[in-house]
């Protein structure tokens, strides 16, 4: 299938005085079933057998790097004095901030009554969770020796006679990754129920019906169930909301509570947050629209809400461009030495390259998202959201490796150098995510169909009054 | 099942041969004939209703007058409860089970502990919503009478169902069916007993059972392990962590270029016992061990336990209690540096920086600190010494004591062994002698060539002396310090020429 837009399918258009539709052609409740799961039950595509495939083996080869470093020690990283926190830190920012989007659309929209996010929040809330475990993964090994990390946990221990330090961001970051990840998972899980019944009473193979049978928990449709789910999914969505923004906040706490010029400035929590959005935003646009069209969800996934999503993308990367500008200011305006340098140092340092790249991909790029033809052609969409993806990830190495490379002692100043193991790292995880993402396309809901079909259900009924008004 | 969606089955099955009938459903293919038939059936009166729609349909709770949900309550007693645990936790983990100093700060600093608790009460809360769902649903529960009849499974599709109870007091199995007919419905149908065919093949319970149990086995072994003690050798996972590669004496090794396992010592390393300890005491310690050998032993091991020299030994030379030891002690008389131009520029530079603030640039005892002392009149303040008097000469005061002085400080003047080196201690030794020699000194010890240059500084600085003292009462106080340093500078350069002649 093309990645053209499909005649009759364009909803970007607005006109006064009426709902833009989100739910394009005539469909019933009965095409969103079919359209949906055919995805999961015809024959694997032979894209999607060789994806997994590529996929698949490069987790493998992450497990190899993991279980090596394991067995040698955190020194086959680049991580090296002064620069401790190398790639897996940079890594684990990166992924944690792409896990927010998911939420992000699932929460705070849906508190918003943005309908348009019925489509889209299912994969995205995927991402969310693939993401987290791809983010979770990064300070599990990087604590040097990974199987005593569950001293992190705070449990009456024989052998420590000691309690977890709790006025640490570090560990602050521990509860608030683990409550965001468990949070999502239920939210993610909970809302896939109603489909995964409608995977069930679709199979015809009975083992593939036990087992979407037990997953859907023997849901039936009840009013009352669905009464209760729905303060339920209320409820969650007013949690998730306030949880998403405390993720990143607390993650650039790990930073900013520390004395290290060019981290210890009280802008990052709102600038970490922004940036999340930004990345994650662009990471469901990466892979919704291929997904979109090699899948055949065109009509669930119009191009209005690829157009709303950039909108988003554009106007948090404004924000994230806006804070690069504060920091510096901020630098100047403050007149410490040290954060002085450390600001111009990032621009004009040893690491200048990294740092251009950051803003050419973070600032410039999304500004072209101004021009709507820009929004609604999933081509260029596609290739400005990798560019951001791109820049976002070296957004995290600048902050993390410019200023852990130069600070207060310059006697003790390096340059740091990444081995093998950390590019294997950190291509590895995303093989690990697509590998995740892969399969959740096979075998799960990827879209929701009971709120897309009441999403239907309202637009059917504003018709009605419509054509019952004229 | 999607094959019966193909034909269009519109007859009432109202035979249910001996099996138990549950209750009755209708299908309906709209929400508006859905919603517009569960107002009728409220309306009739019957109460054990329920309908099953493939989306939540807004308002067919009130369609069915089903009751608002406890849903909320439930959570909000799960959220405080996380809010109570994190609190608890932090303050007792972290202020009274093991306190933890942490900048300063006080032990329950609740700031610090709201991050954590914002979590914790999330989760909770989260948890409640999500656990509270599904026991307030009844869910799981995997064999439902509903489920029985193929037809339902488009529930979950674009079907739309309408339910009621046979334990409706109401309930009459050709009354409801009648009534259903009159909405429309294309498909009525009672809902029997589950019939086994369904149900969970019985093997998969054991299956269920072995897995539960085989699970435990790991986490058993584990606990054992963990609580008995056994005389077995523990087991090395990471064995190069346990038993890291050392090397012995004599081996060689690839990590190093001179592929020598045992490493030379770092340049300036001074080994154990190898102390030149007349340099670093200036005690002369052979004449010592000879006099007083329990001291002598002293003084070497506490050099030898980098304890600064200076610790027990400025008691040890506290006047009042020791004066007979002070007396017999065999200070060094020679300097042990050698004396050259270079040694005493750098004992003029640390008298400078250690001494000048006390004793004055010229050793007169009128430091910019004594004046100050004065001015305030400080009641406790004993002036310095002044380092001219001729009771501080070589000839009474060896060159060893005054190191030991300056090591160890004396009465109220504090001791500088922790900041200046030993050898820049011998220096400013130097330094000081000839600070003596060039207050006493005649102007005949200057040689020949220099004479003539000495006269003319003298002359520039009492020119410069005198513009000064023309100048405002207000600024001669600083004056005078000036004219103070070049004097001394004038007169250390002098000597340094004498000394090195
Ligand atoms: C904090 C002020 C201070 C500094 C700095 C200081 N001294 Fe003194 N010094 C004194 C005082 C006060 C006395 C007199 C102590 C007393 O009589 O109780 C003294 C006494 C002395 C004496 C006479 C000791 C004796 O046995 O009578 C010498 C020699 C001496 N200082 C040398 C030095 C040298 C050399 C330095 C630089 C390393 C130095 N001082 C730095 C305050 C200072």
């Amino acid at each position: 299938m093309s990645l053209a837009i499909p005649n009759g399918l364009d909803n970007t258009v607005e006109r006064p005085g009426e709902r833009a539709p989100l739910v394009l052609g005539d469909t019933t409740y009965h095409d969103i079933t079919e359209t949906v799961c055919q995805v999961a039950e015809r024959k694997p595509s032979k894209a999607w057998v060789i994806g997994f495939l590529i996929s698949f083996l490069v987790l493998q080869w992450f497990v190899v790097c993991i279980l090596y470093l394991l067995y040698e020690g955190v020194g086959v990283w680049g991580n090296r004095s002064p620069v401790f926190w190398g790639w897996p830190i940079v890594n684990f920012v990166f992924w944690v901030g792409i896990g927010h989007a998911g939420t992000l659309i699932s929460a705070i929209l849906f508190l918003f009554r943005q309908e348009w996010r019925t489509s889209i929040n299912r994969a995205a809330e995927a991402m969310t969770i693939f993401a987290v475990v791809c983010a979770g993964t990064f300070p599990g090994i990087h604590v040097g020796r990974a199987w005593l990390a569950f001293w992190l946990a705070p449990y009456p221990s024989l052998n420590l006679w000691m309690w977890p330090q709790f006025r640490s961001p570090l560990l602050w970051d521990v509860f608030a990754v683990s409550t965001y990840g468990t949070v999502s998972l239920l939210f993610w899980y909970m809302g896939m129920v109603p489909d995964l019944a409608t995977f069930r009473d679709r199979s015809k193979n009975k083992w593939r019906r036990m087992a979407y049978g037990l997953l859907s928990l023997g849901w039936s449709g009840s009013s009352r169930h669905w009464m209760r789910y729905e303060k339920a999914y209320a409820l969650l969505a007013a949690f998730a909301a306030p949880l998403v923004l405390s993720v990143h906040t607390i993650v650039s706490f790990d930073f900013a509570v520390s004395q290290v010029p060019g981290w210890h400035t009280t802008i990052f929590p709102p600038y970490f947050v922004a940036g999340a959005i930004f990345s994650g935003f662009a990471m469901v646009l990466t892979l919704m629209i291929p997904a979109r069209s090699m899948l055949g969800l065109e009509k669930l996934i119009t191009i209005r809400h690829m157009d709303n999503m950039c909108k988003i993308i554009l106007a948090t990367g404004s924000l994230v461009g806006l804070a690069y500008g504060t920091e510096f200011f901020i630098a100047w305006y403050g007149q410490v030495r040290e954060e002085k340098f450390a600001f111009t140092n990032r621009a004009f340092g040893p690491y200048w390259w990294a740092y251009w790249t950051m803003v050419t991909c973070n600032v410039i790029s999304p500004q072209l998202f101004w021009i709507k033809k820009f929004r609604t052609t999933p081509w260029i969409i596609v290739l400005i959201c990798i560019f951001v993806n791109i820049g976002m990830w070296f957004e995290r190495f600048v902050i993390t490796v410019t200023s852990l490379s130069r600070d207060y002692l310059p006697s003790a100043w390096a340059y740091f150098e990444p081995t093998w193991v950390d590019w294997s790292m950190l291509i590895g995880s995303f093989g690990m995510f697509f590998t995740l993402f892969l399969l959740f396309c096979r075998l799960m809901p990827i879209i929701n169909m009971a709120e897309t079909k009441a999403t239907l259900a309202k637009q059917i009924h504003i018709a009605h009054s419509n054509g019952e008004e004229h | 099942m999607s094959d019966n969606t193909d034909s269009n089955d519109t007859s009432m099955n109202t035979v249910s041969g001996d099996k138990k009938v549950h209750g009755t459903v209708a299908e309906f293919t709209t929400v508006d004939s859905l919603m517009d038939a569960c107002r009728k059936v409220r309306d009739a009166g019957y109460q054990k209703t329920d309908a099953f729609t493939p989306f939540p349909v807004h308002g067919i709770d009130k369609a069915l007058g089903i009751k608002p949900t406890i849903l909320p309550w439930i959570v909000l007693v799960c959220g405080l409860t996380g809010t109570a645990v994190a609190l608890t936790m932090q303050i007792w983990m972290n202020a009274i089970d093991y306190p933890y100093i942490i900048s300063g700060k006080p032990y329950i600093s609740l700031p610090a502990f709201i991050p954590v608790a914002f979590e914790l009460t999330i989760l909770f809360a989260s948890f409640g919503t999500f656990f509270g769902m599904w026991i307030l649903n009844g869910l799981p529960k995997f064999s439902n009478p509903v489920f029985t009849d193929p037809r339902f499974d488009r529930v979950t599709d674009d079907r739309f169902f309408l339910y009621i109870d046979a334990k409706d007091p109401k309930y009459n199995q050709a009354g409801v069916e009648k009534l259903f007919g009159e909405f429309g419905s294309d498909y009525i149908q009672s809902v029997v007993e589950d019939d086994s065919e369904k149900k969970i093949p019985g093997f998969m319970y054991k299956v269920w059972i072995a897995v539960a149990a085989v699970s435990i086995i790991p986490l058993l072994i584990g606990l054992k392990m963990r609580v008995t003690n056994s005389d077995q050798p523990r087991f090395h996972i990471f064995f190069d962590m346990d038993f890291s590669p050392s090397k012995d004496a004599q081996q060689n090794t690839t990590l190093f270029a001179d592929t020598r396992a045992m490493r030379p010592d770092v340049p300036g390393t001074v080994a154990r016992g190898q102390h030149d300890v007349n340099f670093r005491t200036g005690i002369d310690m052979d004449a010592m061990a000879s006099i007083d050998g329990v001291r002598a032993e002293r003084l070497v091991r506490m050099l030898d336990d980098d304890q600064p020299e200076s610790a027990s030994e400025s008691e040890e030379s506290a006047p009042e209690t020791t004066k007979s030891v002070m007396d017999t002690t065999p200070w060094l008389t020679d300097n042990p540096v050698d004396v050259s131009e270079e040694t005493l520029l750098r004992g003029k530079q640390q008298f400078g920086i250690y001494c000048s603030v006390c004793h004055g640039l010229n050793g007169g005892g009128n430091g910019l600190v004594n004046r100050r002392a004065q001015r305030i009149l400080a009641a406790t303040w004993v002036p310095p010494s002044k380092l001219h008097d001729a009771s501080l000469h070589a000839d009474v005061y060896p060159d060893g004591k005054l190191f030991s002085t300056i090591s160890n400080g004396i009465r109220k003047m504090p001791g500088y062994s922790a900041q200046i080196k030993a050898e820049d201690r011998w220096a400013i030794v130097a330094y000081v002698r000839a600070l003596q020699r060039s207050q006493d000194a005649s102007i005949d010890l200057v040689p020949k060539d220099q004479l003539e240059k000495i006269k003319k500084q003298q002359a520039e600085v009492e020119a410069a002396l005198k513009a000064e003292a023309d100048k405002a009462n207000a600024g001669a106080e600083s004056a005078e310090e000036e004219t103070d340093a070049d004097t001394s500078d004038a007169e250390t350069s002098e000597d340094a020429k004498d000394e090195s002649a």
